[in-house]
């Protein structure tokens, strides 16, 4: 609604501070004025009514100065207020029409002077001139004078003038047309007749296009700038008024290109999007409004994302499920698939960084749902979006954090068919647990044993206890500290004395408003209270509470956030189709879910990536050459050739050419050498560049013997990409056609026309910088944040630690890169929306000559289309066919049925990967655990007893085979004390970490209030869950400005905690000995925070399976819609 | 959206008494609720997930919906001043029931064993209690906890035929403090109903006799309060409490049904007393005051439960297409072809 909303007070406010200046000068006598405007009209007449086709300037002259003066008159006259004059012929409208207007609609004045001027030959000055007149006409004019054919005949006139193809209208008068057609909608808006009329009068001159404004107006839907605004604000007035036009909707769906202009448009528009998000801060995962603010290609992309998803609010049904199916056939299948296939790691964290952003954008449940049929549907070689997306969690790098923020954003949705694809659609058989535990299942865990269970796991080296000291005697003060909240102003918290006083006490935080800080009061060492056994005994203030760090908000928090976020998820899943309650839908009647994958595709998948990386980062620049002249330019590009501009438009195009050269190349190699470019927290290394030069040599050997094999295996992928691309281009090809008809269905939209590469191309060589700069999105997060190590610091093997080095230094050449290319990406990303619009002008011109008798075609061609509009599940014979490779299909065939052979219950790939992360915990980097933290939290607030089983009744007996999460806790547990057992500085350096973190998320939620995302607010509130550390850290860290900020407050107040801490971890590493003492103090980092991370999460999942007992199911919305 | 039909059978069967009791004149004795009370029944009502809410009612008041119409005040501004006058009238142990002070108890718990339900898990496991009952939907019983202790629950029970008919006794539920291990809880009604198995004295109900080892797990509260509804439907003379109402009701039913419908009417015609217990949640009745109950009455009709912070801009949520009865995604046809 923001975009109606935003539009409405701007028509009639306009136009009501405009009626304040003329009303001055039109207070002369109406009499007086329609006599000048007869005097004005008989001159203009006079020079009409000559017959002569070569009328001199100075004709013109006249004619332009009388009209300019007759139109003022006109425009200031208001509406009769007497009986209208005799002769008028407008009977119906209930204020007279005014003697002026009379005059103009009996001598029909307008449609005169324009034909005039269209015999004579308009020449672009008195286009303009004419296009400013009827803007201000129509803007200004006290009287309705769009119903009148007089008015309306001669605008549509002038309009199919700047339609046709030989005027047409000059890039001058862009600003005069737009300004015009919206001031049009405007009034149309107004009084929605007019469109009737615009509609039905236009068809005798202008054929197929009769609603003329709007094939004016579509050109300009992804125009960047004020003008882009106004025709969006414009067709969206258009729409609006159409909605309950059934003829109109049907003419803009069947006659018009909107619907393919706007969807293909963000095709476009994605494809000049920076492929490499570079990000200095170690904690960035998704991409905030701050942060694509000020990327220009981002901003447009969003706009025309969200003019669709105004457009689908507001349209016709009609057109809204066309647009719905364009945005799925023309955008996400063609564009969205293969982008997030990209075999570079960047691209990926890309592209599943644009999804997240896109999904939390989107409001339209129509629009969402195309989102979400793309990625649980859509096939792209022979895997759902989903499962790809899944086997990127299991990397360790800055992937598995995008698309574990991808995944949070899924979640949040609390999508019925997403979770089944995702995680219930493997629990429906319930063979995931013993037959006689079945009954179980919806159990509900009355006494809090889950919760004991999950409390217990918390390591004892995590518990820091000291003495008691004699505060904690006294219980208001415990009390007091526990609830410690700036937002209760009473000083003294009465102490409940009953347990029952404590829940009332978290109920009356819980509506306090403001926001919790976690009890960050340096000053008060003790607050008590969250351990795992000492808020179960607010009776018992004698026995010795362990210490719990003051940063530590309370088990009560816990509770609370548990309560809202399960309360939350309830109602949200309240109108699901089933319980899933193990018995409906029935275990028996359950299809057997997908079997695990006979190799492990995440393993198999990123040596791939890690090789591709390396092959693409070393590999000479002849060699590069000769792999681009082969095959498909856009799948031999890597991440770090980012400034290459191989595809532009055309992610399908066979013939795109990369304006790459050798000589760039070379120059990345040079910079390869160049120094690490360390996190800052490791500066304490003496010589970092030592480092590098170190390992380079050794690396580069190893890389040359992968380069062979990855050229290999990459002409291989490249050809089947092809086939690929051919497909697409069909695909759009043969959309695009059902809407233009047979004559052009050979050419498809410029993206994906071969023909437009050219000049695409072209003109990406002409401006080769502008591009390659524009191509790199450089979000600066907090370097200088005590917190930042290296991003995913993983150093499980020394593959992968050699990878790490590696990607870092390329990233250490990205900088310097970017200098050559001049910073900032303001040009440049309007050439390819340039060429498109153009190209769109040209394909209008075309339409405008085409025969009306393309029906039959049309109807062949949907019969054909139908599949892709049908979406069914498995590719279709059609798709397999349009893969252009029977083998495909084939596989798909065998593979399944082999995999099915094995009735090992499975509980799917999420909860697999979900879980190996976790189980891995010790050696995740901290934002990743929270990250990951947070989505098993957020999947435990799932009501359905079948998930909620799963995770969390600790007292569910699985199968053998089946891995619960109460196991894999405790396999972390085990391995954090192992940890601590062998590091004796683990307390000073856990209490270290905790206040790092403390003091971190105590900026980071001061700094909330602001940050919230305007797109969908509510969603980030629900978000904003301070208790999980988890979304504390990171909530606000994402956006560069915030981040740095945060860093330094962070910095400020805890100069002794997160600095310290880091080097005292350092400590080991701070000589120039290298690599093997950084790895370890990495390693001894990721497990201090990954101990107090668990113990967190530990409380969260306990609070969380208290809060499932207690928590009240919501009713179907049938009754419960206001 | 809370069209609980717990609360709004509670509402008509409401009704229905309340005609009953004004026609039969009674003296109006209204209910003064304290302010303080109703903020902290606002809170209580919170904790317990009751569904009203209600501004401006004073449940207390109200004449015989009880638990079911308790409201909240949401927007009070009261906050700070909460319990000024309540906290300080609850001393540290004044609670009997609740009192796990015991150093076994933290002794136990300091100890690391879970196993001991420490009063924090107490207090969760009678929330989850409280809300089977309201699961339940047990026709003609209501039931509140205690402002001071979740273990003390005030409940009233509509007798709606049979030989108690239009009988409303209230009752306070006492639960075990080592609940959920302990003895099953008692029912205690305040006033003592003429019946085989109630105390003619204390009015405890013989409830250990229905559940004669508590088992945790398979035996609920809400089990109790059926029961306690059961006797009055179904007369069992078995080992009375009260012999006498059991030889007269198997000796001379007549009798035993004039003593019934005697004890009947003195229960109802204390029913606008003051609670026996001082404690903010106790069930207290008044007659009905349009100026009152009207609003309230509305209020609990219209009310729609929500989530606590549940915000207008959460429409992108709870989606789903999936076909009832089918485990496909997108298998609901939501696009009707159009004209």
């Amino acid at each position: 609604m923001s975009w109606l909303s935003r539009l409405t007070p701007r028509g009639p406010g306009g136009r009501s501070s405009r009626n304040v200046a003329p009303s001055s000068p039109c207070t002369a006598d109406p009499e007086t004025c329609l006599m000048v405007f007869e005097n004005h009209w008989r001159q203009v007449s006079w020079v009409l009514e000559q017959q002569d086709p070569s009328s001199s300037s100075d004709d013109l002259t006249a004619v332009r100065n009388h009209t300019d003066q007759m139109l003022c008159l006109l425009a200031e006259e208001r509406p009769g207020e007497c009986e209208g004059p005799p002769g008028a012929v407008t009977s119906g409208n209930v204020p007279p029409i005014g003697p002026i207007l009379d005059l103009v609609v009996s001598e029909n004045v307008l449609e005169r002077v324009v034909q005039w001027h269209l015999r004579r030959g308009l020449d672009p000055d008195s286009q303009g001139a004419l296009l400013k007149l009827f803007e201000m006409l129509i803007g200004q004019s006290q009287q309705p004078l769009l119903q009148h054919k007089a008015v309306l005949q001669p605008l549509l006139g002038l309009l199919g003038a700047c339609a046709e193809p030989q005027l047409g209208c000059p890039p001058s008068l862009e600003n005069s047309l737009v300004l015009l057609l919206n001031q049009i909608c405007v009034s149309m808006a107004r009084a929605p007749a007019v469109l009737e009329l615009l509609f039905r009068s236009a068809p005798a001159q202008h054929g197929p296009t009769n609603l003329l404004i709007f094939t004016l107006l579509v050109p300009f839907i992804h125009r960047d700038g004020a003008i882009g605004q106004q025709a969006r604000d414009a067709l969206l007035l258009v729409m609006a008024t159409s909605a309950s036009n059934q003829g109109v909707a049907r003419y803009i769906a069947e006659n018009s290109y909107f619907c393919p202009v706007l969807a293909t448009g963000l095709s476009a528009l994605y494809s000049s999007l920076p492929r490499k998000i570079e990000v200095r801060g170690d904690d960035w995962h998704a991409l905030r409004r701050e942060d694509w603010m000020g990327v220009s290609s981002l901003v447009l992309f969003m706009n025309s994302l969200e003019f669709c998803n105004a457009v689908i609010q507001v349209a016709h049904p009609l057109v809204r499920r066309q647009l719905v199916d364009y945005v799925h056939n023309g955008f996400l299948v063609p564009v969205m698939g293969p982008a997030l296939h990209k075999s570079s790691v960047d691209e990926m964290i890309a592209s599943t960084t644009y999804l997240d952003l896109f999904l939390r954008s989107v409001t339209e449940t129509s629009l969402l749902k195309a989102f979400l049929r793309f990625i649980l549907m859509h096939r792209h070689d022979n895997d759902t979006i989903l499962d790809t997306l899944l086997t990127r969690i299991n990397s360790n790098s800055r992937l598995c954090m995008v698309s574990l923020s991808l995944f949070r954003t899924l979640l949040s949705l609390n999508c019925e068919d997403l979770m089944l694809q995702l995680v219930l659609r493997y629990l429906l058989p319930c063979t995931h647990v013993m037959f006689s535990q079945r009954r179980a299942i919806r159990d509900t865990d009355l006494y809090g044993k889950s919760a004991d269970k999950f409390l217990s796991l918390i390591p004892d080296c995590c518990r820091l206890s000291t003495a008691p000291s004699a505060e904690r005697e006294e219980e208001p003060a415990l009390w007091g500290k526990v609830l410690n909240s700036p937002s209760s102003e009473s000083p003294v918290h009465h102490k409940p004395s009953t347990p029952s006083r404590l829940a009332l006490f978290m109920r009356q935080q819980s509506t306090g408003g403001g926001p919790c800080t976690p009890s960050p009061t340096e000053t008060v060492p003790s607050s008590p209270g969250a351990g795992p056994n000492t808020p179960l005994s607010p009776d018992s203030p004698m026995h010795p509470v362990p210490e719990v760090l003051d940063w530590e908000s309370g088990y009560l928090e816990y509770l609370r956030d548990a309560r809202r976020g399960v309360e939350l998820c309830s109602w949200a899943c309240r109108n699901w189709s089933a319980p899933y309650d193990g018995e409906d839908p029935s275990p028996n009647a359950a299809p057997l879910p997908p079997p695990p994958p006979t190799s492990n595709p995440s393993l198999a998948m990123f040596p791939e990536h890690f090789s591709f990386q390396q092959s693409g980062s070393t590999s000479p620049g002849q060699q590069r050459a000769a792999v681009v002249a082969a095959a498909r330019s856009e799948w031999s590009s890597t991440e770090r050739d980012s400034g290459e501009w191989d595809v532009t438009i055309g992610e399908n195009s066979c013939i795109s050419l990369t304006p790459r050269t050798k000589k760039r190349s070379l120059q990345r190699d040079v910079h390869i050498p160049k120094p690490l470019h360390l996190p800052p927290d490791s500066a304490s290394l003496a010589d970092p560049s030592a480092v590098p030069h170190l390992r380079s040599a050794p690396t580069k050997g190893a890389q040359q013997a992968i380069i062979n094999g990855t050229l290999l295996g990459g002409q291989g992928d490249r050809c089947r990409d092809s086939q690929d691309g051919g497909m697409e281009v069909k695909k759009v090809k043969r959309e695009l056609g059902e809407q233009r008809g047979a004559a052009e269905s050979s050419r498809g939209l410029p993206p994906h026309k071969p023909s437009h590469t050219q000049t695409l191309s072209a003109s990406l060589l002409s401006e080769p910088r502008t591009n390659s700069s524009n191509d790199r999105m450089t979000l600066r997060a907090a370097a200088s944040s005590p917190g930042s190590g290296p991003p995913e610091a993983m150093l499980f093997n020394q593959s992968e630690a050699v990878e790490r080095l590696i990607s870092e230094l390329l990233d250490g050449a990205g900088p310097e890169e970017g200098g050559q290319q001049g910073p900032g990406d303001s040009n440049g990303q309007g050439i390819s929306i340039e060429a498109f619009t153009q190209e769109l002008r040209e394909l209008e011109d075309r339409v405008r000559e085409r025969s009306k008798g393309v029906g039959l075609l049309r109807q062949l061609e949907e019969t054909t289309r139908d599949p892709h509009s049908g979406e069914p599940p498995p590719p279709s014979p059609l798709d397999a066919d349009l893969m252009g490779s029977g083998v495909v299909a084939g596989v798909v065939g065998v593979f399944r049925p082999l995999g099915q052979t094995s009735t090992q219950p499975y509980t799917g790939p999420f909860m697999v990967v979900l879980f190996a992360k976790l189980e891995n915990m010790l050696q995740n980097s901290l934002y990743v655990n929270i990250l990951l933290t947070g989505i098993l939290g957020q999947l435990a607030c799932y009501p359905q007893p079948l998930l909620r089983s799963f995770l969390l009744n600790t007292n569910m007996v699985f199968q053998p085979s089946v891995k619960s999460l109460i196991q894999v806790l405790g396999s972390v547990k085990s391995r954090i004390e192992t940890f601590a057992a062998s590091h004796e500085d683990f307390p000073a350096m856990l209490k270290k970490a905790q206040r790092y973190l403390a003091a971190r998320g105590k900026v980071d939620w001061a700094d909330s209030p602001m940050g919230m995302p305007t797109l969908r607010r509510s969603d980030a509130l629900v978000k904003s869950r301070k208790p999980s550390l988890g979304d504390l850290i990171l909530r606000h860290t994402n956006s560069p400005t915030r981040a740095r900020h945060a860093a330094q407050l962070a910095l400020a107040h805890v100069r002794d905690g997160g600095q310290s801490l880091h080097s005292a971890l350092f400590r080991g590493g701070s000589g120039a000995s290298g690599l093997e003492k950084q790895a370890e103090a990495l390693r001894v980092k990721n497990a201090v925070y990954c101990a107090v991370i668990f113990s967190e999460f530990l409380k969260e999942l306990a609070a969380l399976a208290q809060e499932h007992a207690v928590s009240m199911p919501f009713l179907q919305s049938h009754d419960t819609e206001e | 959206m809370n069209l609980n039909p717990f609360w709004s059978m509670s509402t008509n069967t409401g009704r229905k008494v309340r005609e009953r009791s004004s026609s039969s004149a009674l003296k109006a004795n209204f209910c003064q609720v304290h302010p303080t009370h109703k903020r902290a029944e606002r809170q209580k009502n919170r904790i317990f997930k009751s569904s009203q809410r209600d501004p401006h009612t004073l449940k207390r008041s109200d004449s015989e919906e009880q638990s079911g119409e308790q409201q909240q005040q949401r927007a009070s501004p009261a906050r700070p001043s909460f319990g000024k006058k309540q906290l300080p009238s609850i001393p540290k142990n004044a609670v009997p029931i609740t009192k796990p002070a015991s150093p076994a108890a933290t002794a136990q718990l300091a100890n690391g064993t879970h196993a001991s339900y420490g009063p924090f898990y107490l207090e969760y496991s009678l929330l989850a209690e409280f809300t089977l009952v309201i699961k339940q939907k047990l026709p003609g019983i209501y039931v509140q906890p205690s402002y001071k202790s979740a273990l003390m629950w005030f409940g009233v029970i509509f007798i709606r035929h049979g030989l108690y008919q239009d009988g409303v006794f209230k009752f306070t539920v006492y639960i075990p403090d080592n609940y959920p291990d302990g003895e099953c809880p008692r029912v205690v009604f305040d006033i003592p109903v003429f019946h085989p198995l109630v105390d003619p004295v204390s009015g405890e109900l013989d409830v250990r006799r229905a559940f004669t080892k508590w088992r945790r797990n398979h035996n609920h509260i809400w089990q109790v309060l059926m029961y306690a509804r059961t006797v009055f439907y179904k007369i069992n003379t078995m080992e009375p409490l009260n012999p006498e109402a059991a030889v007269l009701y198997d000796k001379d039913v007549q009798l035993f049904k004039s003593k019934v419908i005697d004890s009947v009417k003195l229960c109802n015609s204390h029913l606008f007393d003051q609670p026996k217990m001082d404690d903010p949640y106790a069930i207290s009745f008044s007659s009905w005051n349009p100026a009152i109950h009207d609003e309230a009455k509305e209020r609990m009709f219209t009310h729609k439960r929500r989530p606590e912070d549940h915000h207008k801009g959460l429409q992108v949520s709870g989606l789903s297409w999936v076909k009832p009865g089918s485990t496909q995604p997108f298998s609901k046809d939501d696009n009707p072809p159009l004209s």
